[in-house]
């Protein structure tokens, strides 16, 4: 009943041994798969520029997270875990083509993008309430810059839910073809996965 | 393989949950640890190694990359050995 997708379609550009006949099977798409490593090259050099700048300002990176609401930063990173499974588990509803049990858990990870959200905003108001701003030390810098961003990546991303949500009631994923929400998942899962690298640098380690 | 993959996954309790719970208690700890005390050396390996299982946990489980492509999943999983090591060495500062 279960039917293992079909493989992508290679570009013809790679060695054979990174073919997914030899590799393995690419969950998702190579398109969508372009787009996490270099999502995670960007991430990276937000980490690099978080350590020079710690190395450079040690004090100012110790005294940093002690000013941050620290709840609120546990609250999103359980939030994020939490979608991630929802996300998972309307994967393995769709490859029993239990479209109703996968929808389901699409909204509960989309409600899940939106509370994050909420979470975020409400913490930068609480902070510029606190007076700290992008421009208050190096480590408000670095926080600004890699959170914010990383608000963009899940705002946009609760957004593509919605869209798979749409073509899934448009019956154009099934047990059998499922790639483009896959897609979505494994982009879904990249976002929490920066998230659980952002969250000790930048709430946790003094 | 993939049929019952599929069918632990969708267990009212199967291991999809248990990774959950493992990964929310995981996070608390690291918490207490940043609340409780300075970011010593065994602090830092301590929160290192938890960010690098972690990350491990929702590449292969979450993310489904253990039993499909091993070059996606080495390069992901570099990721979470490089940058955790980098808290480490950040300890030394």
């Amino acid at each position: 009943m279960i039917k293992t997708p079909p493989l992508n379609k290679s570009l013809g550009i790679f060695p054979k041994s990174w073919s997914e006949k030899n590799a393995g099977r690419i969950p998702g798409n190579i398109p969508i798969w372009v787009g996490i490593l270099s999502e995670l090259t960007e991430f990276a050099l937000f980490f690099v520029a978080y350590f020079v700048a710690k190395f450079y300002y040690p004090d100012i990176f110790s005294q940093g997270p002690q000013n941050l609401h620290t709840s609120l930063g546990v609250a999103n990173t359980v939030v994020l875990l939490t979608s991630s499974y929802f996300m998972a588990k309307a994967m393995s509803f769709i490859r029993i083509n239990d479209k109703i049990k996968c929808e389901r858990y699409l909204w509960l990870a989309f409600s899940c993008g939106c509370i994050y959200l909420i979470i975020k905003t409400w913490e930068f108001h609480w902070n510029t309430l606190q007076g700290f701003s992008a421009n208050t030390n190096e480590f408000f810098t670095v926080y600004y810059y890699m959170t914010f961003n990383h608000f963009i990546h899940v705002g946009w991303a609760s957004c593509a839910i919605l869209w798979v949500i749409f073509r899934l009631r448009s019956g154009a994923y099934s047990a059998q073809e499922n790639s483009g929400l896959e897609a979505l998942a494994v982009y879904w899962h990249m976002i929490d996965l920066m998230w659980i690298l952002i969250f000790p640098l930048v709430y946790v380690l003094r | 393989m993939k049929a019952i993959q599929v069918m632990k996954n969708i267990k009212a309790m199967g291991k999809l949950e248990y990774f959950l719970a493992a990964l929310i208690v995981i996070t608390l700890f690291n918490t207490f640890l940043g609340e409780q005390f300075s970011s010593t050396t065994v602090v830092c390996i301590l929160i290192a190694l938890t960010v690098t299982y972690k990350g491990f946990v929702v590449i292969d489980h979450f993310m489904e990359l253990k039993h499909a492509n091993k070059n996606l999943r080495f390069l992901m999983k570099c990721y979470f050995v490089i940058f955790p090591s980098l808290i480490i060495v950040s300890a030394f500062y």
